[in-house]
């Protein structure tokens, strides 16, 4: 067997090649007009090309859907959000980890999923792995996976607990995970075991921030 | 300093690259799509071949000797790229190779992941993702025995044909294989864009991947 090892010095940003500003603002401006009657207004800088990713909040549950939908019209006509500058939805009332899951809290209770972010970052998904319920998960380790552009990605837990309840619905519609990651996505409901594990979480403004430098990176 | 510290510095970053070579094997991914392979498995042994289950996506594949079979161990989280980016990557180098021998390939359309001539395949590809680092990757045919991909519905796509380097190259003589699988890490080195690339034909390695084919 041959191996090989690949060694670099820290990765230059690639060059990206600009694409034209005038279309990518008008398929923008095109895509949350047809969206929503809503003043979603985009800021200027979307238009430009940037390696940075923008991660902007939305406060109300209606405008993040409708907000999911034009990301994935614009993941559809090509237009790669993390490349041209364009918004990951991170939700105010959520934890994440930085593998990329989203977690709410209620009491003892958690539901988790993952995020926009990771969701773009994967592709299609054609496939969601559920744990068996009654199964313990823990804090970082894997409970089970998704599969899209032929690639099995693990999903790791953000907390520890015993899992109650798995969305059953992903087994036939997967592609909720893309459409709606933090809504009907949902992928498993778990009783708490240790409620100050939430504690090493990152909040909203923070995994914003962890997103932005995680795409700085090429 | 032993290859694993090497690769935790912050100094550099590492991937690595294993060039496996394979008796005739018929793999499944994670999602177990046996039914795509059209034999009984009883058979699989009279053809000279087995069936290994796997946690990697994609469907069912064929790998056996004159195939470049690549799997490179890469932290995405260090590179910050996510599956898609990935495997894009992937088609880009193997299209990239392609044309140095003025195959004109293109990347499969949207549920039809690999790389393609026409509508034959020539190279798939099939990962999985954990904590962040890669492990399975691609084949690519160079001059494998095609028949055997009959008995399959390659990576589930019916009525689509399967073709190699040799297929495609018509009478043009290809260089050795040792060649040719040095000129495709070139291009994966170049799309990941890594500047240096160390050979080794050592057994032992910074991460052992043989968990993969076991099941």
């Amino acid at each position: 067997m041959l191996k090989v090892v690949f060694y670099g010095t820290k990765k230059k940003k690639r060059k990206a090649k600009p694409p034209n500003p005038f279309l990518v603002k008008s398929i923008i401006i095109l895509i949350s007009r047809s969206v929503s009657a809503l003043p979603l207004s985009l800021p200027d800088c979307c238009c430009c090309v940037s390696a940075f990713s923008l991660c902007f909040e939305i406060s109300t549950k209606k405008m993040a859907a409708r907000f999911l939908w034009a990301s994935r019209v614009a993941s559809h006509l090509r237009i790669s959000i993390a490349q041209r500058g364009f918004a990951s939805v991170v939700l105010k009332d959520l934890k994440y980890a930085e593998s990329h899951e989203w977690v709410k809290i209620d009491g003892n209770k958690a539901t988790f999923g993952i995020t926009d972010h990771a969701q773009d970052h994967l592709g299609d998904v054609v496939y969601v792995e559920l744990p068996d319920l009654g199964r313990s998960v823990s804090q970082g380790e894997s409970f089970g996976a998704v599969e899209s552009v032929k690639a099995t990605s693990d999903i790791n837990s953000p907390v520890s607990g015993k899992v109650v309840e798995v969305n059953e619905v992903l087994s036939e519609s997967p592609g909720l995970v893309n459409t709606s990651p933090y809504e009907d996505g949902w992928i498993i409901k778990v009783e708490l075991s240790d409620a100050e594990e939430a504690k090493k979480l990152m909040d909203s403004d923070k995994y914003s921030k962890f997103c932005e430098e995680e795409d700085a990176k090429h | 300093m032993d290859d694993v510290q090497e690769m935790r510095s912050p100094r550099t970053l590492h991937g690595g690259l294993e060039a496996r070579h394979s008796s005739p094997s018929y793999t499944l991914g994670k999602r177990r799509t046996d039914h795509n392979l059209l034999i009984p498995e009883a058979d699989l042994k009279g053809l000279g071949a087995e069936l290994h289950y796997t946690q990697r996506g994609g469907d069912i594949t064929f790998h056996g000797p004159h195939q470049a079979i690549l799997y490179p161990i890469i932290s995405l989280r260090s590179i910050g790229i996510g599956a898609r980016n990935y495997v894009e990557t992937l088609e880009r180098s193997m299209l990239e190779f392609a044309s140095v021998y003025g195959v004109k390939a293109r990347a499969g359309h949207k549920g039809e992941t690999g790389v393609w001539v026409g509508d034959r395949k020539i190279g798939a590809i099939g990962v999985r993702i954990s904590s962040g680092i890669t492990s399975h990757g691609l084949a690519f045919n160079i001059d494998p025995d095609l028949k055997y991909f009959e008995h399959i519905v390659p990576c589930g796509i019916a009525d689509k044909e399967v073709t190699s380097l040799r297929r495609e190259t018509d009478d043009m003589l290809l260089p050795s294989e040792e060649v040719i699988h040095e000129q495709l890490v070139s291009c994966l080195a170049k799309a990941f864009s890594y500047d240096d690339v160390v050979w080794k034909e050592d057994p032992s390695f910074i991460l052992d991947n043989q968990e993969e084919y076991k099941d």
